[in-house]
């Protein structure tokens, strides 16, 4: 019956129909499956599918990335309500467009794929300068700093990651705040990211989270 | 009563077949076509240079031009001028010596009809040229304001398409290099003035003395061309406090670009953009189809790389502008093209499977926006692809859909249903958020205007029903081609231009996507190939 659950599920994924995921979802809890099962078991073990899927086939489609995150964090959502006990979340990360950069959408699939590996995110919008982004990480204790620049010169502009690689130094905060990059520009240049000062970067926006995971955990053990 | 017959045209290189209506020229018809005849003068039949042979059909008297003009031998072999012949039954001509191949193709205004204004009283400077300055084309008519009559018009591609795939391409390629902003400046210039020349050359037989007389040059364009073009610092664009007010695209060197224009007379206008990204095209659009004389709300799209969306809700006018990525303009797609010779127009389904329309009736080459709709339309009826994007068979998802058997200008490939996903998902949910945002339900729309070259051959039902334009009734949607050209003619003359423009642009309210955070949502849920309904579950 479980596996039945999964495979329907993850059929209504690829399909990105969220009707389809909702119903299953549905059914699954109105037969005695608890929501922590369905966000561990069902939802979770999908996105890991999906980033997969994403490494395997660098051309797998975006449309679809979107859908699939938005899917994932709307059902974890819905699920996170109605856990038991409050979830245990394994960190956390602040995410916003560089500044200069007004592209709100390659961040949504990252945010979506995060609330669904328990990660809470912190969406700080676009046009963010590098004091409000560490401003923010510090506030809100966050692991990670995630910044999203689709554009060449918001990238690599002096007033984005290189400023927040700046600051973190300056504040004696690089141990305890990681900095990741990702967009377009990234993406023709695999070493780009190096250079405005960030510690890792993912090519989309599915990886990028898988990554944020592990760099939470880098922090967490250090 | 109009009648319409067929015409086909052969040269030694090639043939096409095109219908025309017995009131234009075989001369005209064939400028719209694009295989050219010779021509240098307005086609009065002085010039005598667009000899073409008839090898078939009935067609209108000779005229005193062409006995003044074809020597008595080359008569008796059926030679005729082409600017004279006009067709009384489907017909056969044979065109020995075509003009060189050109950028250059007339527009089909046919139906358009004439402006209310009054002829301009005016002695010396009675020319205008109106230009639309797109990011892969170039359309410009040139007036005479005195008759307030258009001489001709011209499209052609914009030689700066080629430099990067899209406007942001393009100034990221303008601010890295500064001296690639003095080159763009000119190719733009250049490929301007060149069609100018095309028609003074073809339909006027003279120049520079006619250059010499024109007083008014009107451009519209989008934001990142008009700045181009009039050689300001890009980048202005890239600020995002610019995005939501006028960018200034005056030209600093207007002594210079008159004299590179031969035009010493002529008062140069880059109409101001009406936002980091929204072009004075769009203003033109407005323009065109009189949007504020409307009591019930009106809609309208512009599609492009920059796709922009205004809604006139009775009291303002409710402006946004989101990347279309090239999708619209069928460049950047596998096979895309623009609408150009070869492109695959559109695709009908008929008992044999599907059929291709092709421009020119010859191999295709590939699929411009209109047939590209219609392929996505189609697949999906048919379920070959799924309301996900995705293909259902893995053999379309690994090679594509083949339109033509072995042929691979023809195929539709995943990425490319990718890429019309988002781009009308970025559409279609700016669409929304205006309506949202002015209180408007789709069904109280009185009009959708379509515009754009997009727009010219799209099949409606085939956009609604992958979710393109929303579901309203058909004969509220109409597709205008040339509306921002057309808009820019107003501007050109009607006399009350100033008031007017001031007018609208007082109207506008802006709108930028970004700062409203319900249409990320929006966007997600556009992006499945369903149709755009009224409650698309927000």
């Amino acid at each position: 019956m479980f596996e039945q659950y999964v495979k329907d599920y993850n059929e209504a994924i690829i399909e990105t129909d969220k009707e389809a995921a909702i119903a299953v979802v549905e059914e699954a809890i109105s037969n005695g499956v608890t929501p922590e099962e369905v966000v561990f078991k069902i939802v979770m073990p999908a996105v890991e599918d999906m980033m997969q899927l994403v490494i395997d086939n660098l051309d797998t489609n975006l449309a679809q990335h979107f859908m699939t995150a938005q899917i994932a964090a709307e059902i974890t959502e819905k699920m996170l309500a109605q856990f038991s006990a409050p979830p245990e979340i394994i960190g956390k990360a602040v995410i916003g467009s560089s500044f200069g950069d007004l592209h709100s959408l390659g961040k949504r699939i990252v945010m979506g794929c995060l609330k669904s590996m328990m990660v809470d995110v912190i969406d700080l919008g676009v046009n963010i300068t590098a004091v409000d982004f560490v401003d923010a990480a510090v506030e809100h204790d966050a692991q990670v700093i995630a910044v999203s620049s689709m554009m060449m010169h918001t990238a690599t502009g002096e007033e984005g990651s290189l400023q927040i690689r700046e600051l973190l130094h300056e504040r004696g905060l690089e141990k305890k705040i990681k900095l990741i990059v990702g967009g377009s520009p990234f993406r023709y240049d695999k070493e780009l990211y190096t250079s405005v000062g960030a510690d890792n970067w993912a090519p989309d926006g599915i990886s990028a989270a898988k990554i944020i995971c592990q760099l939470i955990h880098e922090v967490k053990a250090s | 009563m109009i009648k319409n017959y067929n015409l086909t045209l052969r040269t030694s290189e090639q043939s096409l077949e095109i219908t025309i209506p017995d009131d234009l020229s075989v001369r005209l018809a064939l400028d719209i076509a694009g295989i050219r005849v010779r021509a240098a003068c307005g086609g009065i039949g002085t010039c005598g240079a667009c000899t073409i042979q008839t090898i078939s059909g009935e067609f209108s008297p000779q005229t005193l031009a062409e006995w003044q003009k074809i020597p008595e031998q080359d008569r008796e072999k059926n030679n005729r001028l082409a600017c004279q012949l006009y067709l009384q039954s489907d017909a056969e001509v044979f065109l020995a010596n075509p003009a060189p191949k050109s950028n250059w193709k007339s527009l089909d205004l046919s139906d358009w009809s004439d402006y209310p204004y009054p002829p301009y009283n005016i002695d010396k400077t009675i020319y205008a040229v109106a230009v639309d300055l797109g990011t892969t084309h170039i359309r410009l008519s040139l007036w005479n304001r005195q008759q307030n009559k258009r001489i001709a018009s011209r499209h052609g591609n914009n030689p700066q398409a080629a430099l990067g795939e899209d406007v942001l391409t393009r100034l990221d390629v303008h601010q890295q290099r500064d001296q690639e902003l003095e080159s763009l400046m000119q190719i733009i210039r250049s490929a301007i003035i060149e069609g100018v020349r095309d028609i003074l050359q073809r339909d006027m037989g003279e120049i520079k003395s006619i250059l010499a007389k024109v007083g008014l040059v009107s451009i519209v364009g989008n934001t990142a061309m008009l700045a181009l073009l009039s050689g300001k610092d890009g980048s202005q664009l890239y600020d995002p406090t610019n995005w939501e007010k006028p960018i200034d695209c005056t030209a600093d060197d207007m002594d210079e670009w008159q004299s590179q224009w031969q035009m010493p007379n002529a008062n140069i206008v880059v109409q101001a953009p009406l936002a980091g990204f929204i072009g004075s095209d769009l203003l033109a659009g407005l323009m065109a189809i009189d949007i504020c004389s409307s009591t019930k709300p009106v809609l309208l799209a512009d599609f492009g790389t920059n796709t922009e969306i205004a809604l006139w809700d009775g009291k303002q006018i409710w402006l946004s502008s989101v990347a279309g990525g090239p999708a619209f303009e069928g460049v950047g797609l596998v096979n895309g093209l623009t609408s150009e010779y070869g492109a695959i127009r559109a695709v009908q389904k008929t008992a044999h499977g599907f059929t291709l329309d092709v421009i020119g009736e010859g191999e295709a080459k590939g699929f411009c926006a209109s047939g590209f709709v219609d392929a996505i339309a189609l697949l999906r009826e048919e379920n070959i692809i799924k309301l996900s994007g995705r293909f259902a068979d893995d053999d379309h998802r690994a090679q594509g859909y083949y339109f033509a058997e072995n042929h691979r200008a023809a195929i539709l490939k995943p990425a490319d249903i990718d890429a019309f996903q988002r781009a009308k998902a970025a559409t279609a949910s700016a669409m929304q958020l205006l309506l949202q945002l002015a209180n408007i339900p789709l069904s109280s729309l009185s009009k959708l205007w379509v515009c754009g070259a997009f727009g010219q051959h799209l099949n409606i039902k085939n956009a609604q029903t992958v979710g393109l334009l929303p579901t309203i009734e058909y004969e509220h949607i109409e597709l205008f081609g040339n509306a921002a050209l057309s808009g820019c003619e107003k501007m050109l003359l009607n006399p009350e231009n100033e008031q007017l423009n001031k007018k609208l642009r007082d109207t506008l309210q802006v709108v930028n996507v970004s700062h409203h955070s319900e249409y990320d949502d929006l966007f997600i849920n556009q992006l499945r190939l369903k149709p755009f309904v009224e409650d698309a579950n927000v």
